[in-house]
């Protein structure tokens, strides 16, 4: 089932949780909605949900308009930060429940329940915990529980609210691949709300990032890291080296992509691994020199800590193994440095300072 | 709290010897008082009772005005207990689950029984229902009977206890939140399946312990009760009534011997109360650890 959101608006006494959001999720999409917090995502969440009612705008279920639906009548499952288990009920108990309330016009046996409830335990792997209690499973346990007991009325949409951020890192990896495959087999229109950027760029299909109650951008996880649409996105998702400037040249011969107008006051961003380290000075791009501060080699990726002269912060490079054994640094050495891309940005501060030669490098 | 009971007591700082002496006299100190101010004033009760006999005892329990007394006492709680009950849970429900305007001024007012008076309480129902009140002579005309007949002591029974339940449940509900209610209607979950399968069943022991205080609050009931009753032998006098009657006409072994019957009863429910406690707060202790783990 399809998602639309249009023109949604939700005001909080004098905070603004979502200021005009618009967007599109396809039936049988992953679509996450990522931002930090405050920015409105669990806001948007649960109005598709029909837990909160907008201010204005409205929520498109199918095709059909279901603004003032109730959250029952809209046929979703949601899954909760902090799991929300019916703490007096068995595992089973908690799986059976959103088919036992239905009406018993509706309501499946007592033998159908069971079979139901029964494969969906094996679904997430606790079919051997059906009679325990939630507080004698763990946080990870838990978590696939509400799935699965979100999972038992069949629902048509999928909304999960922050669903993994209550559990250590390594149990939120596991999930994480756990979801995608489940959401694989079942095809069912998923929403997953989530500030870890990681988190939906691996498991979504399609990112919403949004920030301060507005869209930033959305669409696949690649297209938003190759090519973020604003200066907030490039700071949200991983790491960045930030370079204040001006622009000396005009755009056309740095032959690089971005969003400045004209020349004048601009910011530049450079992820670590788009920096290109040499120890001598590369004969057909300007670079500049460097000297190495600090040296992370643990994991596949070599990271480096550069200091450039006028560049108050450190300067963040990454390379791969091999070019570190070619080059063969130690910290205290010179080398020259310059990048493969860099985007530039309108700079919205006029204290703009540093690296005149921003548009040189 | 496991952790806690594991350390073994060899690591805590072994106390003094003057340390010690101070902590068996404040020991003693608690239960002197324990001895002389409840212990033995509910001793001198019983004995009192019995200081004639068994059989005297039992000839003033069973007396015509006696057991009538006990009749509308029971028959009292009987009726404000349920009321609080419905009382208690939906004020509760409100305040806990919803936003509205006059919401702390309505839990300002459910303290108003605790903060005022019994007698000042029984006098505002004779102000509004009394002869000369204001509903008095509606009343009258109409033939119906509250001040000094029983539908006086129910409401007044009603309005002292009518925090107990409320102000038991509130606390618990904010501390447990909503998210199973919500986790509930999402899956379907109408009102009547909400109310029985998720927010009762939740909160039952403090519902238990808030019905229990207030069953005895009813049971023990004087100043308000007093002033409403009109002392009606045998009509509308209740136990606590009934004891200070007797007492008052100097017919001290029949007074005690009711007044044990009003001291079993609370014996009674300090004993359920006690048995409620253990299961609720080891209950609660354990989910709040959960959470602090998690």
């Amino acid at each position: 089932m399809s998602i639309q959101v249009e023109q949604v608006r939700k005001q909080y006494g004098s905070f603004n949780a979502l200021a005009g959001v618009s967007l599109t999720i396809a039936s049988g999409e992953l679509m996450a909605l990522l931002g930090p917090s405050g920015s409105g995502k669990t806001t948007l969440l649960r109005i598709i949900a029909g837990l909160e009612s907008p201010d204005d705008g409205s929520i498109l279920l199918h095709g059909e308009e279901s603004t003032r639906h109730s959250a029952a009548k809209r046929g979703i499952g949601f899954v909760f930060q902090h799991y929300a288990l019916f703490r007096h009920m068995t595992i089973f108990e908690n799986v059976a429940f959103g088919l036992r309330v239905q009406p018993r016009s509706l309501r499946p046996s007592r033998q159908k329940i069971s079979e139901r409830v029964c494969e969906l335990l094996r679904l997430v792997q606790l079919d051997t915990y059906a009679q325990m209690y939630p507080e004698q499973l763990s946080g990870g346990q838990r978590q696939r529980v509400a799935l699965a007991r979100a999972l038992a009325v069949q629902p048509k949409v999928l909304l999960l609210d922050e669903p993994f951020s209550a559990l250590d890192a390594k149990v939120r990896k596991e999930l994480r691949d756990w979801l995608r495959r489940i959401h694989d087999e079942l095809h069912v229109t998923t929403v997953l709300v989530t500030h870890d950027q990681e988190e939906a760029l691996e498991v979504a299909d399609r990112v919403a990032i949004l920030n301060q109650g507005k869209l930033e951008q959305i669409g696949t996880p690649q297209s938003i890291y190759d090519c973020p649409a604003s200066p907030f996105v490039y700071n949200f998702l991983g790491n960045v080296n930030l370079f204040h400037g001006r622009l000396l040249a005009d755009l056309s011969s740095l032959g690089r992509d971005g969003n400045v107008e004209s020349a004048g006051s601009a910011i530049g961003f450079v992820r670590p691994h788009e920096l290109e380290l040499s120890r001598k000075h590369p004969v057909d791009v300007k670079a500049v020199a460097a000297s190495v501060v600090r040296i992370h080699a643990t994991g596949p990726q070599i990271r480096l800590e550069l200091s450039i002269a006028g560049i108050l912060k450190p300067v963040a490079a990454e390379l791969g193994r091999k070019q570190f054994e070619a080059l063969a640094l130690v910290p205290g050495d010179d080398i020259f440095v310059w990048p493969q891309s860099i985007r530039l940005f309108d700079d919205p501060a006029t204290t703009s300072l540093l690296l005149d030669q921003g548009a040189g490098i | 709290m496991n952790r806690r009971r594991s350390i073994p007591s060899s690591l805590l700082l072994k106390p003094s010897r003057a340390q010690r002496a101070g902590r068996a006299a404040l020991i003693l100190l608690a239960l002197l008082f324990l001895a002389g101010f409840l212990i033995l004033p509910v001793v001198a009760v019983f004995t009192q009772a019995l200081s004639q006999g068994w059989t005297i005892y039992r000839n003033s329990v069973v007396q015509q005005d006696v057991l009538s007394a006990l009749r509308l006492t029971c028959l009292v709680a009987a009726i404000a207990v349920p009321l609080n009950v419905l009382f208690g849970i939906a004020a509760s429900w409100a305040i806990t689950r919803f936003d509205f305007p006059g919401k702390s001024l309505l839990i300002t007012m459910i303290d108003i029984p605790l903060s005022v008076s019994p007698v000042v309480a029984g006098m505002m129902y004779v102000e509004v229902f009394g002869l000369h009140g204001w509903l008095g002579p509606w009343l009258m005309a109409h033939n119906l009977h509250i001040i000094f007949a029983v539908p006086g002591i129910v409401l007044a029974t009603v309005f002292v206890t009518c925090p107990f339940v409320a102000r038991e449940l509130i606390p618990f509900m904010q501390a447990q939140g909503s998210d199973e209610e919500i986790a509930a209607v999402v899956l379907g979950a109408n009102g009547w399946n909400l109310f029985w399968r998720v927010t009762l069943p939740n909160i039952k022991w403090a519902l238990l312990y808030g019905t229990i205080l207030a069953a005895s609050r009813s049971i023990g009931e004087f100043g308000a009760v007093s002033v409403v009753s009109g002392h009606i032998r045998g009509q509308t006098t209740t136990l606590p009534l009934q004891v200070e009657m007797l007492y008052n006409e100097y017919n001290f072994t029949a007074a005690f011997a009711a007044a044990s019957l009003l001291t079993l009863a609370a014996i009674v429910t300090l004993g359920i109360k006690k048995a409620l406690e253990g299961p609720a707060s080891g209950d609660q202790m354990e989910t709040e650890e959960e959470k602090g783990a998690s």
